[in-house]
């Protein structure tokens, strides 16, 4: 009992920090342009398959590096090819991105099939069985978590601390008021749609070092970021990271006590309690004007 | 880097500019010229088939809509066709690579699927991206019944059960969800999908991966399976074309065009999203009912992926959404594509090439080929609509 209990903090600890990772970029780029991406997932898919393919015939640390700066241009050329010429209708934008998200699966099925593509960033694994705690994290899931991180830790300090990312905030909390004071609201959107893609990237990658990459690996990144942002209030970069622990710790609380086949089931009642009675979210403004 | 990009950036814009620029001269100089060309051609078609659209026009055009006569005539066409297909599909079908009955029944489940779920999701905007959980809970309640309670049950116990246990499924995740906003609807209906997909994979009794075999095909006769799928198709058509037409249909679109005016007119938008989505649940079970009968086969694959969801949306999209006949057309034109057009192909590169259609519609032609069309026939002679 108390092993489990070790083991729940421990992973759940571990994998929160990726699913924050993961909301982030989603939040940022509804908080800015209001627009839902359902390629988001997509994207991570891509970082976990390109990340795959680069550290056959790199160094890890050269792959984990090229792949950020490759899904983040995706991520600006989803935005700049598509999702600008058709973002001022929500249902187009949404049905839009999520056509490209199973297009990607396609393309993938095609280039790479449907078995799995493993890969690491660092192999090796912790024994803690000595310690009462009844389980092996690998490194690549402590890698993870500092990495995961450092990446919100660079966000963050970005976001709040120079001009250029405080204009992404600006555009996010009113888009009036931003362009009153000279932010261009097409450059701050390509941005964040950058960021969100660099984002992406490095989530793929950990994701993709920990369970490998697989076609449809899309579709829960997708449903977590939402689950996430939805608890965590939409554009909310702190309450993605609380709500991330929040869904990671319920979902590894449900494997741990439960059973796997229920994982998403009390993340999915805590998401509907949510939406009716508090649609705001934790740290979720109002939405008064645009 | 960051120079690069905008350097990118800046190419980008002009080429897109540019292309901008050639599609409105293409439009000026190549379409509107051969647009004129066709009314001429057509318009006296148009007056022929003029007194049998006003005879239609007088007795059914209060309940299924009016039509000109070229829109009559097509409509006639295709309903003479579909009902004859049994008789000039196996004539036709070698030369489209084959199986030319078995895509025109598949066409039509899906196209009860996708006009089930345009009659929701089109008309009132609220785009559900969980409907294969619908018609995957008739497919399943069918072959629980016959494998956990008696096989020999007749067709129309264990249809009748589905087509109840599809709206009683539609009930539970449009209860909870329909009173949210827009955007927070279709995400929610996206994990209610994924979370079924889970469920009947990782429970064993409910089939797990494989699914269950024991269902069996409603007929081995190809042309007896196909008016087993089209006339359902088609009376689901009318019924839904009915009800689209109808008062019902008309709150639905206002809901869609502005929710706060029609609850300051007094009526509760939540009540009738409700109703549209029930309404919508009942063909998605006779849909799921079908599938069983088609396949013989209920797995998660078959009937809960969320690919199938997405591909009931690609159809009424390509079709044109809020428009029953739309979807009804985009699904045989989807599946033709599929099954028989792009036959050579495999299953990865067909989608991929469907997907990218669908994504031109959608930036393109964001009302859909069918109703583009349509309304293309109806201002043959020169009035609108």
């Amino acid at each position: 009992m108390l092993g489990d209990i070790a083991t729940l903090v421990l992973q759940g600890t571990m994998i929160s920090a990726v699913y924050a990772l993961i909301a982030i970029g989603f939040t940022m780029i509804f908080g800015v342009g209001g627009t839902l991406n359902l390629a988001h997932g997509a994207l991570i898919m891509s970082g976990a398959y390109v990340f795959g393919v680069l550290a056959q015939s790199t160094h890890p640390v050269v792959a984990f590096l090229l792949t950020i700066g490759v899904v983040a241009l995706f991520s600006w050329g989803l935005y700049q090819i598509l999702v600008r010429w058709v973002e001022e209708n929500v249902v187009i934008t949404f049905l839009s991105t999520v056509i490209v998200a199973v297009a990607v699966t396609k393309v993938i099925l095609i280039q790479f099939g449907g078995s799995p593509l493993g890969m690491t960033l660092v192999s090796g694994a912790v024994n803690l069985e000595p310690y009462g705690i009844n389980a092996r994290p690998r490194n690549v899931q402590f890698l993870g978590f500092v990495i995961s991180w450092v990446a919100i830790g660079l966000l963050w300090y970005y976001i709040t601390k120079t001009d250029d990312g405080r204009s992404i905030l600006a555009a996010s909390m009113s888009e009036r008021g931003a362009q009153l004071t000279g932010v261009d609201l097409q450059s701050v959107r390509s941005k964040t749609w950058l960021i969100a893609g660099a984002l992406a990237g490095v989530a793929g990658i950990i994701l993709g070092s920990t369970s490998g990459a697989t076609p449809n690996m899309w579709l829960n990144p997708l449903a977590l970021a939402f689950m996430i942002v939805v608890i965590g209030g939409i554009g909310s970069i702190k309450g993605s990271v609380v709500a991330a622990y929040v869904i990671g710790f319920l979902e590894q609380f449900t494997v741990t006590f439960v059973g796997h086949g229920f994982r998403g089931i009390l993340s999915l009642v805590v998401l509907v309690i949510f939406l009716l009675f508090m649609p705001q979210g934790l740290y979720g403004r109002e939405f008064a004007h645009d | 880097m960051i120079s690069t990009i905008l350097l990118l950036g800046t190419v980008l814009s002009t080429v897109t500019g540019r292309i901008g620029n050639i599609a409105g001269t293409v439009r000026r100089q190549v379409l509107l010229p051969i647009g004129r060309v066709l009314d001429r051609l057509f318009a006296p078609l148009d007056r022929v088939l003029d007194p049998g659209a006003r005879a239609y026009n007088r007795f059914l055009g209060p309940y299924f809509g009016e039509m000109t006569g070229l829109q009559f005539g097509v409509i006639a066409v295709s309903f003479v066709a579909l009902l004859s297909a049994g008789v000039w599909a196996p004539i036709v079908g070698p030369l489209l690579g084959g199986g030319l009955l078995r895509t025109l029944a598949l066409a039509s489940i899906w196209a009860i699927f996708a006009m089930s779920w345009d009659i929701q999701s089109g008309y009132t905007g609220y785009i559900s991206f969980g409907h294969s959980a619908l018609s995957g809970a008739a497919g399943y309640a069918t072959a629980l019944l016959i494998v956990h309670v008696d096989p020999t049950l007749s067709i129309w116990v264990t249809g009748s059960v589905s087509v109840l246990a599809a709206l009683a499924v539609g009930l539970l995740i449009a209860l909870p969800t329909l009173q949210l906003e827009g955007p927070y609807f279709s995400l929610i209906t996206f994990v209610a999908v994924l979370l079924f997909y889970r469920l009947t994979t990782s429970f064993s009794s409910l089939g797990g991966v494989p699914g269950f075999g024991q269902p069996d095909v409603f007929t081995w006769d190809p042309v007896m399976r196909y008016y087993y799928m089209v006339i359902p198709m088609l009376l689901i058509a009318l019924g839904l074309t009915f009800m689209a037409r109808s008062d019902l249909g008309m709150i639905l679109i206002a809901i869609r065009e502005n929710e706060a005016a029609v609850s300051a007119a007094g009526i509760n938008p939540t009540k009738f999203k409700l109703w549209s989505f029930m309404l919508s649940s009942v063909p998605m079970g006779i849909g799921g009912v079908l599938l069983v009968g088609f396949t013989g086969n209920v797995d998660p694959s078959t009937f809960v992926m969320v690919d199938n969801s997405i591909e009931m949306i690609a159809i009424a999209v390509i079709g044109g959404m809020s428009s029953i006949l739309g979807p009804l057309g985009g699904a045989f034109l989807f599946e033709i594509l599929n099954h028989q057009i792009l036959h050579g192909y495999s299953t990865p590169v067909r989608y991929l090439f469907l997907w990218l259609i669908v994504l031109l519609v959608l930036v393109f032609a964001r009302d859909g080929l069918f109703r583009a069309i349509w309304h293309r026939l109806g201002a043959v002679r020169g009035d609108s609509e």
